[in-house]
């Protein structure tokens, strides 16, 4: 990935000539001209272990058989596979391997689809000399989803290996000796890992199983459909199973999607959510105050009739929409296209603006991309690595074992600023890999940036070509950093400016250098300021025009990228391009034949505001749960409790559909066709697996009926359909190629940012946040440590930093829907340090009360490492409690409510 | 010239009507009746005839069937359905759940009895199952045992020697121990 | 008897000698180290080395100059050097010997090896078991680091030796160089695939020399008297020195004999050793510790050195020489060497983990008279379909003493398979749990 070797080996493999890149291995070079060596150690994730002896060939000139996965190409080499020393040695390799397997076939999950049973049928005579007992392990689980069966173990260690060496996490090792050779993971309760289930994907027999779908299924009763996750912005690929109308199971082949074939737990277990029993079968309509089930046409025409009578009374302004960004790009763009031309509103919004939009902001404001200009193959090929306020591992796994395989693989220097602290724990810790680790407090991420432009621009980093080019520029950041001293960072942040200064210098060192910068940053105040800060890292260091360079704004949820490339936002057309952009208007009305209203949209809170003034009547709602999402601070309740129509578009009764007047049911990602487009841009198919459940239909043709019935068809035959006109709209968009081409920053904009875009707000941008309002930074102080000694005693509770935020189990609220995931995580606790945890006198499962202004809440304790001393941690899948202590605050710029910490004051019960 | 005396000869004489005719001229002359007066009489049945098909059980009461799904991909005609899943209680042991079979599309060619990895299934030598509602020939679990039970009365021993905690194959079946007299 | 000058063996067998330091010293020891460093450049005593014909005492016997040359010339990072004192071998104990009661002997063996190689650090990998011998060591290295032997600027010469003690935990496998490594490295003792070799990418990656312990000890005296001297012992031009042989089994005097290579089995056995404990004729001779193939008495004039021994389809080995009288049953033998590899095999290549599960287990039956004739055809083919397939060399030393037993006393076995019952199969032996 980093260097490119152009470099060919010649040789010949059964007698036909072939060329390859040097450092290929003899397997991979056997594969690649269609000749298979049975293998079961061996995987092109992984380094060569060469211990399964199966893959044994001769190679001329070698006195032995070679393993061939282990043996690189060398010029002029002789190989042969089909032998009959190689069979005769493949042969009795297999006889060793099947001695102790039981060959339980028939009750094995893995059976129709085992490297094992397919090597046995092609070499292996019927009947085994092996008179002998054969060993029995003990039946052992890992835990509830994941479970082992030693017995059909063939030692390959390709668990132990992709745990350690893909997923960083270590869960697993070899145990014992010889034959008495088990996996095992460490500790003597179940096993409790990141639940990648890497471990059963890679298993080339049965071994390690999911529990999910124990014995329900056979290889050859599954359909399958490929198609794309929907849980984060990674978009991975994953092919759902299917057996009837049941999802049986989720995985991902090796080379398959941008995620390699590689999955988290929510990818891999999640996939029971979209057909939890609770799931709406039909339409709801609000009859006497009570929501009971209806027709489609009834529900459909009282929404149209509802709707055409409160558009003649109070205007189209008096209309809003909300949708969620876990919508495929053909709801998105047919809900704008409803809002626009059938309701005639801008006033649309999505859940990008709960944080995604701050990146995709400054983005366009200073290099006028809407996207990266960087994919993940950049990250794996970075020399240097920024990840600011992201926990990778837990939001965007993925995404996360990139920047695992740049490190731990292609010896990237990573850079983190984060709240995390380096720890030892059961799921990986981004940090523990990061070469200069700056932990703060979640609400000073900028300051430590600061901190490392501070180090640029004094240390005399700043690219040449840049003062050049811009010096007024230069020297406005510098101005105000000035007024910044030294000690003044050093004490809220906790970093020494020497730490800062190596920091810089490695990051200005690397050729090519990717910038993460995660909802940690993108969804607390300030985040607008910060993810422009660092785009201003890049163009400071000239790196912002390099190939490979980039700052990367990681979505949250699966389509948020496509929510704002489909204009389903209040500021942006479907393009994106801005909503006062003449040409974009023009193109716009031309292709829909209709003009598009004039008056501006309206962001979430604006939407929330307007209606609990009264001034809008009727709200849209697609997937969207303003209730559930915002704290009760946001009075979203009383807001839609004030709305003379609210109609919901939903797969589960939310706290929203409660207050709806009309529930539609929609169907989930499983049951239609579409595309995602992920955060790196890349648009991906979405294809049905399964029929759609009771009478949901998809959303976007829920929405076309409507328009059908409210006398504005816009109608279309099916997904692929809305595609075309997308593309009509924005060129190429949705040619599923195998990996995006990205934008190249626009000089023009980036030449009008340095001439006067950044003065606007170069001060307030440069300003340190969080300045003496919390001890955080100064973990050791005296103070803890008199605290630690009166262990338990503190009356009066301890002041932290509550944060709610997103777990690797989890994503919103759709996933503690899914039975797997809820066996790893069923409920929230409370994620404490221990020292914190000791300071107050509790463990692990206590009880402890949360206070504050706000409200209150009980929850009980987690003690966690990697989460630093002065800040607690809360699962947001879970917050119905933890969202009452919570405040709400707006960005001016950019409108995102920032609603995930607060402060508080936590007791022991 | 023989030769066309000879056929000449056949052609006069009908011999190739008298040919075909040979074996109802032999039963016109020796009459013994053939029609079996069904109800009332009965016809043996040869050893391998390939009855009903019935679900077995071990000696001590457990059926045999292990839910591997293998009869339902033998099976030509789609007949089989099985629901297969944990055994409850004992974890990591397989068995069928439900198992149903549409006896009105079976063709009785006995592949899924040569695909049960645990001779599970058996053919009967019942035929009798004419029925007024073709529904009664969708035959559930219970059925299938009952039929078994009542066809195969004479067990099977259950495998001795299987680990408790091994699911149903780890078992080194050459070497049995010898029975206990 | 013919008595020959002993060079290891020598100080420890001086009365009163305790192994301290000033009873080294006194003997003339550091004097090689302080006689190298600064004073020989390290490519020369390499060369003095290679030219003195000394090959590792560990098994192998591959030339140790040879070994140190393939170090990358112009690399310039960290270098290591391992000293493998993990002696398991079974019927070897010469090692232990070496450490206990001369550890200086072979401290200044390391630090000289150190120096030639350009290494900074030394891991001394100790068995685990050795608890006596690493404590002495211990003592034995602070004495040479309070001295300045060992240490930064060692002798003021500016040169930098660090000797570290390891132990291991009790595998076998830990004495093969690449799963010594590994476990070195904190992680399971498992063999390493090789290409790439220590040389290169040894310890924590970096180029790494894994030496015997008998090897380093060796060194000292090549330095001191020269490697033409070294050259003309023992039989040159292959193998030269002495080796210290580890005579046990049915003899009168089991020990540690220090002889040149290249007298014969007999001299050693019936001269040195003193010749059978009784009256019973000779019947066996493990030649090389228990991964080398098994000798009759027909071999006694092979000659103890590399290239008799394994013409005569043996190997040298460790230097553990097993002496077994008449009526011992061969069978029995082989079987306890080979549940010795069953519970050593560490499991990582399947022909060797599984096979000598199942060669163990037949070999069982067959003792406990359950055997079938067939069954001898099974184990030639098995160790055969072993040899070779495997990372380390431990596929190949398991089926040593089978095959060997199989080629010489293949009557035994037809005996004890005649004799099973005709009933054949009845109680089955479970594979213990370790």
């Amino acid at each position: 990935m980093a260097t490119t070797t152009t470099e060919t080996v010649r040789l010949t493999i059964d007698g036909v000539p072939v060329t390859v890149p040097k450092g290929t291995l003899v397997i991979e070079a056997a594969r690649q001209m269609g000749v298979m060596i049975p293998h079961f150690c061996y995987h092109p994730k992984l380094k060569p272990d060469a211990n399964c002896r199966m893959c044994l060939v001769e190679i001329e000139r070698m006195p032995k058989l070679q393993t061939s996965c282990s043996t690189p190409v060398a010029e002029g080499m002789v190989v042969h596979t089909a032998t009959t020393v190689v069979n005769e040695a493949h042969k009795s390799v297999l006889e060793f391997i099947l001695a102790n397997h039981p060959l339980d076939c028939p009750v094995c999950d893995q059976g129709g689809r085992c490297d094992l049973q397919d090597f046995s049928h092609e070499y292996t005579p019927t009947t085994s000399r092996f008179l002998e007992v054969k060993r029995v392990f003990p039946k052992e689980y890992f835990s509830a989803l994941i479970e082992t069966q030693m017995n059909r173990c063939v030692q390959c260690l390709r668990c132990v290996r992709y745990c350690d060496e893909v997923m960083d996490v270590k869960a697993l090792a070899p145990s014992g000796r010889g034959t008495m050779t088990e996996i095992k993971h460490f500790t003597t309760h179940q096993l409790d890992c990141e639940f990648c289930g890497g471990c059963v994907q890679i298993c080339p027999v049965g071994a390690i199983t999911s529990r999910l779908d124990l014995y329900e299924f056979r290889p050859w009763m599954l359909k399958r459909a490929d198609t794309v996750c929907t849980y984060c912005g990674d978009g991975c690929h994953i092919t759902i199973q299917t057996k009837g109308n049941d999802l049986i199971e989720v995985n991902s082949a090796h080379g398959a999607g941008r995620n390699n074939g590689d999955l988290c737990a929510r990818g891999f277990f999640g996939y029971h959510a979209t057909t939890h029993p609770d799931r709406l079968q039909s339409p709801l309509l609000r009859r006497n105050g009570e929501l009971v089930p209806a027709t489609w046409e009834e529900a459909l025409e009282f929404v149209a009739e509802t709707c055409i009578a409160l558009k003649l009374k109070h205007g189209p302004d008096a209309f809003a929409g909300l949708i969620a960004s876990r919508c495929t790009n053909e709801d998105l763009y047919v809900f704008q296209k409803f809002m626009r031309l059938v309701i005639g509103t801008n006033r649309i919004d999505g859940s990008a603006r709960y944080g995604h939009i701050n990146g995709v902001r400054a983005l366009r404001r200073v290099q006028g991309t809407h996207r990266w200009t960087v994919a993940f193959e950049d990250i794996v090929g970075a020399e240097v690595l920024l990840l600011v306020g992201t926990n990778i591992t837990e939001t965007n796994p993925i995404t996360g074992l990139k920047v695992k395989e740049a490190v731990k693989k292609y010896n990237a220097t990573l850079l983190t600023i984060e709240a995390l602290v380096p720890a030892i724990g059961t799921i990986s810790n981004i940090a523990n890999l990061s070469a200069h680790h700056f932990s703060v407090h979640p609400e000073r991420f900028g300051n430590v940036v600061l901190g490392l432009i501070k180090a640029v621009v004094e240390g005399g980093l700043v690219a040449q070509t840049l003062t050049q080019r811009a010096p007024a520029y230069v020297e406005a950041i510098s101005q105000t950093l000035r007024a910044i001293p030294w000690e003044t960072l050093e004490s809220v942040t906790g970093a020494t400016s020497q730490a800062l200064m190596e920091a810089a210098r490695a990051f200005v060192a690397a050729r090519r250098a990717v910038v993460l910068v995660g909802q940690g940053v993108l969804r607390t105040p300030g985040g607008f300021g910060v993810a422009t800060n660092l785009l201003d890292l890049l163009l400071l260091t000239g790196k912002h025009d390099r190939p490979g360079c980039g700052l990367a704004p990681l979505a949250e949820e699966n389509n948020d990228q496509g929510a704002v490339e489909m204009g389903a936002l209040a500021e942006f057309l479907p393009g994106p391009s801005d909503l006062d952009d003449r040409a974009a208007r023009e193109r716009l009305a031309g292709l829909w034949k209709e003009e598009l209203p004039q008056r501006p949209g309206a962001t979430l809170m604006q939407i929330l505001g307007d209606a609990r003034a009264g001034n809008v009547k009727a709200l849209f709602v697609v997937g969207e749960n303003p209730i559930g999402s915002l704290p009760r601070a946001a009075q979203a309740k009383e807001a839609l409790e004030r709305l003379e129509l609210l109609v919901c578009q939903e797969l589960f009764l939310t706290d929203t559909a409660r207050l709806a007047h009309v529930v539609l049911p929609a169907c989930s990602y499983a049951e239609k066709d579409g595309t995602f487009t992920n955060t790196e841009g890349h648009v991906q198919a979405v294809r049905h697996a399964i029929d759609p459940i009771g009478e949901s239909r998809p959303d976007w043709e829920i929405l076309s009926a409507l328009s059908v019935l409210m006398g504005y068809p816009i109608e279309y035959g099916d997904a692929k359909e809305i595609l075309k006109e997308i593309r009509n709209l924005i060129p190429g968009y949705g040619l599923l190629g195998p990996a995006p081409a990205t934008p190249r920053s626009d000089e023009a904009v980036v030449e009008r940012y340095l001439r006067e875009g950044y003065a606007e707000d170069v001060g307030a941008r440069y300003q340190l946040t969080g300045a003496g309002s919390f001890d955080m930074a100064q973990p050791a102080t005296s103070s803890a440590e008199s605290d630690r000694r009166d262990a338990g005693k503190v009356k009066d509770g301890l002041q932290l930093t509550l944060v709610v935020g997103q777990t690797l189990f989890h994503s919103g609220k759709l996933s503690t829907r899914a039975k797997g995931l809820m066996e790893v995580q069923n409920a929230g606790s409370l994620g404490l340090n221990p020292s914190d945890a000791d300071r107050i006198g509790v463990t692990d499962g206590d009880r402890v009360r949360l206070v504050n202004q706000a409200g209150e809440m009980t929850t009980s304790v987690r003690r966690l490492d990697r989460v630093p001393e002065g800040m607690a941690v809360f699962p947001e899948h879970f917050d119905e409690e933890a969202r009452r202590l919570l405040t709400v605050s707006v960005d001016p710029v950019t409108q995102v409510p920032y609603c995930k910490s607060a402060k508080v004051r936590i007791e022991r019960l | 010239m023989a030769m066309k005396f000879k056929a000449w000869l056949k052609t006069i004489t009908f011999y190739e009507i008298l040919v075909g005719m040979k074996a109802t001229l032999k039963h016109l002359l020796h009459y013994r009746p053939i029609t079996l007066q069904y109800p009332h009489e009965k016809r043996t049945l040869p050893d391998s005839y390939r009855g009903m098909l019935a679900l077995l059980r071990y000696d001590d009461g457990t059926e045999k069937c292990v839910g591997c799904d293998l009869c339902e991909a033998a099976c030509p005609s789609r007949v089989i359905r099985v629901i297969s899943s944990e055994v409850p209680g004992e974890p990591t042991k397989r068995y069928a759940k439900e198992y149903y079979m549409d006896m009105t599309r079976c063709l009785f060619c006995g592949l899924c009895v040569d695909a049960c990895p645990v001779d599970a299934l058996g053919m009967t030598r019942e035929y009798e199952w004419a029925v007024y509602d073709k529904r009664q020939l969708l035959l559930s679990k219970p059925q299938l045992l009952a039929i078994g039970d009542r066809s195969f009365p004479v067990r099977e021993k259950r495998l001795e020697l299987q680990h408790p905690n091994v699911a149903f194959f780890n078992v080194a079946f050459k070497f049995m121990p010898p029975k206990e007299s | 008897m013919p008595t020959y000058e002993k060079i290891l063996l020598k100080n420890m067998e001086m009365p009163g000698y305790t192994g301290l330091l000033a009873d080294y010293e006194r003997v003339g020891g550091y004097q090689a180290l302080r006689k190298v460093l600064g004073k020989i450049a390290p490519a020369d005593v390499t060369a003095m080395v290679t030219k003195s014909g000394l090959r590792g005492r560990g098994g192998a016997g591959f030339p140790t100059g040879v070994k140190w040359g393939f170090l990358p010339k112009d690399y310039t990072g960290p270098k290591y050097l391992c000293c493998n004192a993990d002696e398991s071998e079974p019927g070897t104990f010469k090692d232990r010997q070496l450490i206990e009661r001369d550890p200086h002997q072979m401290l200044e063996g390391i630090a000289i090896a150190c120096y030639a190689i350009g290494a900074e650090t030394a891991y001394i990998y100790i068995r685990g078991e050795f608890s006596l011998g690493a404590r002495i060591l211990e003592r034995a290295l602070a004495e040479a680091r309070a001295a300045g032997y060992v240490g930064t600027n060692v002798l003021r010469t500016g040169v930098n030796i660090d000797i570290w003690l390891h132990r291991g935990a009790g595998a076998y496998i830990c004495g093969e160089e690449t799963a010594l490594l590994e476990s070195l490295e904190g992680k399971r003792g498992l063999p390493r695939v090789k290409p790439p070799f220590p040389a290169t990418h040894g310890l924590y990656s970096k180029p790494t020399v894994v030496n015997n312990v008998e090897t380093l000890a060796n060194l000292p005296y090549i330095v001191n008297r020269g490697p033409e001297w070294f050259a003309s012992i023992g039989s040159p031009p292959k193998s030269t020195g002495t080796r210290v042989f580890c005579v046990s089994g049915h003899i009168k005097r089991p020990g540690n004999y220090e002889v040149p290579m290249g007298i014969t089995f007999r001299e050693l056995i019936f001269e040195h050793a003193g010749g059978m404990r009784s009256q019973k004729p000779l019947k066996a001779i493990i030649p090389g510790g228990a991964s080398a193939a098994f000798f009759t008495p027909q071999h006694l004039d092979v000659k103890l050195d590399f290239e008799s021994v394994a013409q005569a389809g043996s190997m040298l080995g460790s230097g553990g020489v097993t002496v077994m009288e008449e009526g011992t049953s061969m069978v029995w033998a082989a079987l306890r060497l080979m549940e010795f590899f069953y519970h050593e095999s560490c499991g990582k290549c399947s022909p060797c983990r599984e096979g000598s599960s199942w060669l163990v287990q037949t070999l069982r039956r067959i003792i406990n008279r359950r055997g079938r004739m067939e069954d001898l055809e099974t184990l030639t083919d098995l160790c055969k379909n072993i040899a070779g397939r495997t990372v380390c060399a431990f596929g190949d030393a398991e089926i040593a003493p089978v095959l060997s037993t199989l080629q010489y006393w293949r009557d035994e076995y037809e005996e004890l398979i005649r004799a099973a019952e005709p009933s054949g199969a009845a109680e089955l032996v479970m594979p213990a749990r370790h």
